[in-house]
């Protein structure tokens, strides 16, 4: 990504409104932008999301290929998720290999689905030590006003939970729902103006400091965790977010759980 | 082209797989404005393909030795999302993705007034979203879509179609299969003002008869196709012509 200039003024500006306890875009410190969530949008993956936070929008697709067990874990599959940023999706974004920021998008939506056992590796086994599913989960982003994180999330694990596994075409069965046991949710915060906010978009992320990323499971339970960028919080400021990230985690779970 | 396997693309009737008559084309969709950040930006969807561009600048061109001292370049990248196609496509650049971003910045190149910005670059990117034959075709469409909604300005839009050949028979727009398993692909970017080309590539077989009727077909596909964008162009921006 090319190094953005900070403009002073834009910090200034930011640190400004903190004070009024207002944001550039005149939502809450906690309040999200307007959600737009579509499934099955795309022909042809097996399973796909859609999702619009404002004016960022980013879609997910999700194959599946055959692998062969590791030796280690004969019976399990495996999962891949990988972020794409290309430069389709704002004018920072440059071309080439992918940078250091789309992996980390890609491995932190990763950690968050992965570690919450929501998808069992055993589900996806074929035959014991020689075929298994390979869940390749493709994060998309077409327009990025900031916050690709969560969008990316909410669409990844939408996306898997319309997938369907689609064994006749690798003839080795018939087609079947990908089974999911639990919702992972992400939400993000950004220090902006000295205090973190929630969804941050490109203006805040641009004249901003750190961020977190707070994944949690449908219980409630912490399942990954992230902080990025320069910057240095405390313990009160990390328990105000886990907080607001309990809260909020629940009604995006409401949102998924209501598509099809 | 070079299709295995024995498929029955054209039935007697002359029906073909997705029930269309050899001179139809597939259904078009346009919509202009959809990548809120970018500069310009359009959707195209043409049959189940479906494909986005963006238009971002005229930027400075940096490094230097890229710039041009009497006009813009255009940097035009066509990729395909890993997720487009049946089998997954393993993300990055390959010789095809390479060559049809090169052939589609020359005919671009051909339309935009590039002498107004010099030592500048308009970036131009393509990402095709999910394919089923011609997205090439529906790509340049949608670049050409997406530089008129950034206000860069042209002598013409570019329209892109192809036709082609499938068990002897010429039939317009071609649809997987028949890009699978037929004879021949033509695919041709017209300007539709002047009916001049800037976009030409042929494989396959076919005689000087065949060749003008799939030459006649993309002239009429063409304008078909113009008069969708030009709809696209005024529910955005307004306007009787």
């Amino acid at each position: 990504m090319a190094i953005p200039i900070v403009p002073t003024l834009l910090r200034e500006s930011l640190a400004a409104l903190a004070t009024e306890d207002s944001r550039i875009d005149g939502r809450g410190r906690f309040e999200g932008r307007d959600i737009e969530i579509e499934v099955n949008c795309l022909a042809n993956a097996e399973g796909s999301c859609r999702v619009r936070m404002g004016d960022t929008i980013v879609l997910v697709g999700v194959k599946f290929q055959i692998m062969t067990p590791y030796p280690d874990r004969p019976t399990q599959g495996g999962l891949m998720t990988s972020a794409e940023v290309r430069p389709v999706c704002g004018p920072d974004w440059e071309p080439g290999p992918p940078s250091a920021e789309s992996i980390e998008l890609g491995r932190v939506v990763d950690r968050g689905i992965r570690e919450s056992g929501c998808l069992n590796m055993d589900d996806l086994c074929i035959l014991p030590g020689e075929k298994a599913w390979q869940v390749i989960v493709d994060l998309f982003a077409i327009s990025d006003d900031g916050n690709l994180f969560d969008a990316f999330a909410l669409a990844a694990i939408a996306a898997l939970s319309t997938a369907i596994v689609p064994a006749e075409r690798f003839d080795v069965g018939e087609d079947y729902p990908l089974p999911l046991s639990s919702t992972p949710m992400m939400t993000s915060y950004h220090k902006v103006g000295g205090r973190f906010v929630y969804d941050a978009n490109k203006r805040e992320e641009l004249g901003g400091d750190e961020r977190i990323h707070i994944t949690l499971g449908d219980e409630g339970h912490v399942h990954s965790l992230q902080k990025g960028l320069r910057g240095v919080f405390t313990a009160a400021e990390f328990t105000e977010i886990m907080d607001q990230a309990q809260i909020r985690c629940v009604e995006l779970r409401d949102i998924v759980g209501k598509l099809e | 082209m070079g299709g295995y396997g024995d498929i029955q693309c054209i039935d007697e009737n002359g029906i073909r797989l997705d029930g269309r008559t050899a001179e139809q084309m597939r259904e078009v969709e346009i919509e202009c404005g959809v990548i809120p950040v970018a500069d310009g930006s359009a959707r195209v969807k043409w049959g189940k393909n479906e494909v986005i561009a963006a238009v971002y600048g005229p930027m400075e061109a940096h490094p230097r030795k890229i710039q041009r001292q009497d006009r813009a370049i255009l940097d035009v990248r066509y990729n395909m999302a890993p997720f487009s196609t049946t089998d997954r496509i393993r993300p990055g650049f390959n010789r095809r993705s390479r060559e049809i971003s090169k052939v589609t910045a020359d005919a671009l190149e051909s339309v935009v007034d590039l002498e107004l910005y010099p030592r500048s670059k308009i970036r131009v990117e393509i990402e095709i979203i999910c394919a089923e034959a011609g997205t090439r075709c529906a790509g340049i469409t949608a670049a050409s879509m997406a530089l008129a909604d950034a206000g860069i300005p042209m002598s013409d839009m570019v329209v892109s179609v192809a036709s082609g050949k499938v068990h002897d028979i010429v039939v317009c727009d071609l649809n997987k299969e028949e890009d699978n398993y037929g004879e021949a692909d033509l695919p041709m970017g017209i300007l539709p003002m002047t009916g001049e080309l800037v976009f030409l590539q042929m494989d396959g077989d076919l005689n000087m008869e065949q060749f003008q009727q799939a030459w006649d077909y993309n002239m009429e596909s063409a304008k078909e196709v113009h008069a969708i964008m030009v709809e696209a162009l005024k529910r955005r921006y307004g306007g009787d012509e």
